[in-house]
């Protein structure tokens, strides 16, 4: 379909609509992380900044318990990430390449796991992790963020092991590999892209969790960023500055992470496999 | 080297039997061809010889071994498939290594048997290359150094050449039936293309709707097809076929008579048939001439005429009702419903009792191993 000079032009104007919407909040956020404090609390607020500091950074990573926390946060999200991935790879293989008894009921059975938000079942996962020793531990979060990211990491898995021609797969069944070896060496490869997708999704859910980070973990030694951040806000005062350095060191790890396994998001993977 | 041998092989999925028991049994190193209409389950049994499908029952053997229960990779076969399935993320190299990978061979044996595969399919320029910068012949070429690369005993074809163009399958025909020579492998390829059945097998399997129709080699299908299906099938344009009424039968000859072509004697063993019985005539249009004198002569009327460059197909219809398909050597134009005298030699007639089952022709080489078409 040709588009003239006008719809370019409304399509580039709709485009930057939404870029603005979308990118304003990191602008204020991180343009603010390096103004003053007396500009940051101003009646009149600043796009650009006017002044520049780098104060609520030193302090924010000199005498506050950010760097505990943003190591808990990666501990947590990088585990679950792990965790996710593999256990998504193995089930989706399982769900979406193999035959066996109960599949279609075991399937809807985890995608119903999902629709349960998760302050529903706090209690009593609570009771489960207390009875198994794990409240104030990093595992414990590791174990709760699995939980919730895995049913949807299936179904995310679903369309790219479909998409995997059956071929491929018994050629490989043919030369000699293992069930495990089709999926290590042959699946695995083929749907690199979709299980970027799961562990970026996996590492965002988790990195962002802030429910259960805030009942299961109780010494500021484990807390991680969301929690930790949320205790900023004091309750008579809350220093703007070292909320909006820390937000902004916050969405380091996620942008990093976007662009190594980003580059992982290119269709096209499976050409040349098949006619 | 290994025979195959299929003893009373079903399958079923689900409600639905696709193989109604089969029996074959297939040489060491021969070229056998199944070859069937889409649906007949071709390419099923292909996959119960290969492992890829479980056996509901029966029992399939490789090289004297009972294989029924043993995984793919166990049964020493290489498939090449229609869609080629190479590994799209590995090298060429590596596609053609990949099964020796697993078979745990040292690299140095690895490499020689990769670079003798990539020579021998001329694709050693390409052995860098991922499957996806390659053209359509050249997969198939990587998909066919895959299955020759291991030295297995059997090689299996499902429809390997059917993505390919006409020039290439040509050449690439050529190169299976050069393969074959080289190395003597038993090999089994599936294709509905009854031309590429015809040019490459040793022997051919017709199947319909799960069952052997005929197996035999080319000249025995075409000669002396074992039944209607197996004369429609093999042979193109298809044969012709009329009905008629057996006036008097013996060992030597048969006389029918039909609203097409009259009375006629046909030398053919007849004993086996009534006088009175309903019967089909069988000839094929390579063996309908225009003209001509003696033999069976036939009136007609022009349908179409397609003018195929050496040779002229002309569809007619007959006095009886039938249609009748004659091709005509050089040019030949006539208009639409014009009149034609066609004819045909006695002994280039084929004749089908009832039940479609052939009686057998005398006036030509003998053989075939006819499978009824009435279990």
């Amino acid at each position: 379909m040709r588009r003239g000079i006008v719809g370019n032009l409304l399509l580039a104007g709709g485009l930057g609509f939404i870029a603005v919407i979308v990118l304003l909040p990191f602008w204020w956020v991180i343009s603010s992380s390096i103004k003053q404090t007396s500009e940051i609390i101003s009646i009149t607020p600043t796009m650009v900044p006017h002044s520049f500091t780098l104060a609520h950074f030193d302090k924010l990573l000199r005498s506050s318990d950010f760097p505990r926390f943003l190591a808990n946060s990666l501990i947590v999200a990088a585990g679950a990430m792990a965790i996710t991935v593999v256990l998504a790879a193995l089930a989706g293989y399982a769900f979406f390449r193999l035959k066996f008894p109960g599949q279609g009921l075991l399937y809807r059975l985890i995608l119903v796991g999902y629709a349960f938000p998760g302050i529903v079942v706090l209690v009593p996962l609570y009771g489960m992790m207390s009875a198994a020793h794990l409240i104030d531990s990093l595992l414990a979060l590791i174990i709760i963020d699995v939980t919730f990211a895995l049913p949807f990491a299936i179904w995310m898995m679903r369309a790219f092991l479909v998409a995997v021609p059956s071929e491929v797969e018994e050629a490989a069944r043919l030369d000699g590999a293992s069930h495990m070896t089709v999926l290590t060496r042959i699946i695995v490869p083929m749907i690199a892209p979709g299980l970027a997708s799961v562990a970026i999704f996996a590492f965002v859910s988790s990195w962002t969790e802030y429910l259960f980070a805030s009942v299961l973990i109780q010494s500021d030694a484990h807390k991680t960023l969301p929690v930790g951040l949320a205790g900023i806000i004091g309750q008579y005062q809350v220093d703007w500055g070292l909320m909006l350095a820390g937000a902004t060191l916050t969405t380091v790890p996620v942008v990093i992470l976007f662009a190594f396994i980003g580059r992982y998001f290119v269709t096209g993977l499976t050409t040349g496999a098949v006619k | 080297m290994a025979s195959v041998s299929l003893k009373d092989i079903h399958k079923s999925f689900g409600r639905t039997e696709v193989i109604k028991g089969v029996d074959l049994e297939i040489a060491d190193g021969d070229f056998v061809v199944l070859v069937g209409p889409s649906g007949c389950g071709k390419s099923t049994l292909l996959r119960m010889i290969a492992g890829l499908e479980d056996v509901t029952a029966g029992e399939v053997f490789i090289g004297g071994r009972q294989v029924t229960e043993v995984a793919p990779g166990d049964r020493n076969v290489s498939m090449v498939f229609q869609s080629y399935a190479l590994y799209p993320h590995m090298s060429v190299y590596e596609n053609l290594a990949f099964a020796l990978r697993m078979a745990r061979m040292k690299q140095a044996e690895i490499d020689r048997r990769v670079r003798d595969a990539a020579r021998i399919l001329h694709i050693e320029e390409f052995l860098d290359r991922k499957p996806a910068k390659l053209s359509g012949g050249q997969r198939q070429r990587v998909a066919l150094g895959r299955a020759i690369v291991r030295d297995v005993e059997v090689l299996l074809f499902d429809e390997p050449l059917s993505n390919l163009d006409a020039a290439l399958r040509v050449e690439m025909r050529l190169e299976l039936m050069n393969l074959h020579e080289r190395m003597k492998r038993t090999m089994i390829y599936v294709t509905h293309d009854q031309v590429e059945a015809m040019t490459l097998a040793d022997k051919i399997v017709v199947l319909e709707a799960g069952l052997v129709r005929q197996v035999g080699s080319p000249t025995e299908l075409y000669e002396h097809p074992a039944n209607t299906f197996v004369a429609g099938f093999i042979g193109s344009p298809r044969m012709n076929f009329m009905k008629a009424e057996v006036v008097e039968a013996s060992a030597s000859r048969v006389r029918v008579q039909s609203a097409d072509i009259g009375t006629a004697e046909l030398p053919i063993d007849g004993a086996g048939l009534q006088a009175g019985t309903e019967v089909t005539i069988g000839i094929r249009p390579e063996d309908v001439d225009l003209g001509g004198e003696g033999g069976i002569r036939i009136e007609a009327t022009v349908e179409f005429i397609e003018y195929l460059g050496r040779e002229t197909s002309l569809e007619g219809r007959m006095k009886g009702g039938h249609s009748i398909t004659a091709l005509i050597e050089g040019k030949f134009s006539a208009d639409r419903g014009a009149a034609v005298s066609l004819s045909f030699q006695p002994q280039s007639c084929h004749l089908f009792d009832t039940r479609g089952n052939a009686c057998r022709r005398l006036l030509s080489p003998a053989g075939g191993s006819p499978v009824a078409v009435g279990r």
